[in-house]
């Protein structure tokens, strides 16, 4: 006989389901060739791999409670001398250590890494709100340096054509640059942003552009100018993002 | 894969107490799955689930790591103990109890793969009863079991 017939054998009685004449075969035989041998151990290990594939249950306390009692109360420890003894309770810390550390490792690390992200995450938000709190005192202690001098402007700027609820105030110095606050502006068209002009003697110059949040709102800081005439006039354009030297779209704002 | 588990079976032959309550709490739980299963009633499980092991910490000197992991051994015993209570009910003339929606690796298997595992592994079934239950001929049975088992080592084998 071939003994290509005793490998289907080996995996028929690994499953436990040999029987008849096969199994009084296989039993013959079993104890002879190691390659069978060899077949049942790698079945029977892949079967209990799989077996034990699915998620873990924990049995009832009690029950467990129970049994780890009755094995305290159990004759065991004279089984073996008491080197055997020694040597063996040395590798149960760390074994117990790490059987339960991969365990604990497998269950817990899909939740430790989301935690992680979320910490992450969370600090990576405190940190933009910090910055934006400092910016956001920056200006204002800006502004506040700016009404100290008797020289600065309080301007309002008042909303035009769609924009005609929108509101604007100008704080001004010729010689500190400004601070403009703006509230009520609709959220610019994709491409577009809103630029500030500052204009003295007839001419508008680019004062820089900026953005509204989402609820209308902006600040703008405008660096002091370095030439041309004092401003008199303020005005709020809808341009494309990267700015024009001259205005170019509708006003939206703008001081008497 | 080495198995810290069989640091704890070996400490366990030797006698000492103190391991079992690790090695019951780590491998406990995977295995009263495998058990429920098997006899479908949670109370049986337990039962079978104390009783295995019971045994495997008074056997604990008899594992023989060159004969297979200690989850086969554990697994091996607690099958035995499971399908005794099985057949027991079956004898009882109580209805066959029929295979479930598999989860874990099985689900990997062919339907057809997966059914010969469970009659056999799950149910208790012979090669025998498995033909004739499934009207195969014993041939096509034998080799279906074979080729369930080498997908399994495939799907439980770390790449």
């Amino acid at each position: 006989m071939s003994h290509e017939p005793f490998e289907t054998l080996a995996a028929v009685y690994a499953v436990g389901a040999l029987d008849g004449d096969d199994l009084a075969q296989f039993e013959a035989h079993l104890p002879t060739c190691a390659v069978c041998q060899a077949a049942l151990r790698e079945a029977q290990d892949a079967l209990a791999r799989a077996m034990l594939s699915t998620p873990p249950q924990a049995p009832p306390a009690e029950a467990r409670e129970a049994l780890v009692r009755r094995v305290g109360r159990a004759r065991g420890a004279d089984r073996r001398s008491w080197l055997t003894w020694a040597a063996a309770t040395a590798v149960v810390a760390a074994a117990a250590a790490g059987f339960t550390g991969t365990w604990v490792a497998v269950r817990y690390e899909a939740r430790l890494g989301q935690m992680a992200r979320e910490t992450a995450a969370v600090k990576e938000r405190l940190a933009r709100n910090e910055a934006s709190l400092r910016e956001q005192v920056a200006l204002y202690r800006g502004a506040v340096e700016l009404l100290r001098d008797p020289a600065t402007r309080v301007v309002d700027l008042r909303g035009q054509g769609p924009a005609a609820a929108a509101s604007g105030r100008m704080i001004w110095n010729d010689a500190g640059g400004g601070h403009l606050f703006v509230a009520g502006l609709p959220p610019t068209p994709a491409g577009k942003t809103y630029a500030l002009w500052t204009i003295g003697g007839g001419i508008p110059r680019p004062a820089g552009l900026f953005g509204v949040d989402a609820a209308g709102r902006a600040t703008h800081r405008i660096a002091p100018a370095s030439a041309g005439a004092p401003a008199r006039v303020f005005a709020v354009t809808v341009e494309p993002e990267g700015g024009v030297p001259t205005p170019t779209g509708p006003i939206v704002l703008a001081s008497k | 894969m080495p198995t810290p588990g069989r640091d704890l079976i070996r400490a366990m032959a030797a006698g000492n107490r103190d391991a079992f309550a690790p090695f019951y709490d780590t491998s406990a739980p995977r295995v009263l799955p495998f058990v429920l299963r098997i006899v479908r009633d949670r109370a049986d499980a337990a039962d079978i689930l104390q009783d295995t092991f019971w045994e495997t910490w008074r056997g604990a000197a008899a594992y023989d790591p060159s004969r297979g992991t200690p989850e086969a051994w554990i697994i091996t015993r607690a099958r035995t103990r499971a399908i005794d209570r099985v057949r027991a009910v079956r004898r009882r003339g109580e209805t066959f109890v029929a295979p479930v929606d598999e989860a874990g690796a099985l689900a990997q298997l062919s339907g057809a793969q997966r059914e010969v595992v469970e009659l056999a592994y799950y149910s208790g079934l012979t090669q025998t009863e498995i033909a004739e239950r499934l009207e195969q001929p014993l041939g096509t049975v034998k080799t279906r079991i074979r080729l369930a088992l080498a997908r399994l080592r495939e799907v439980v084998t770390p790449p």
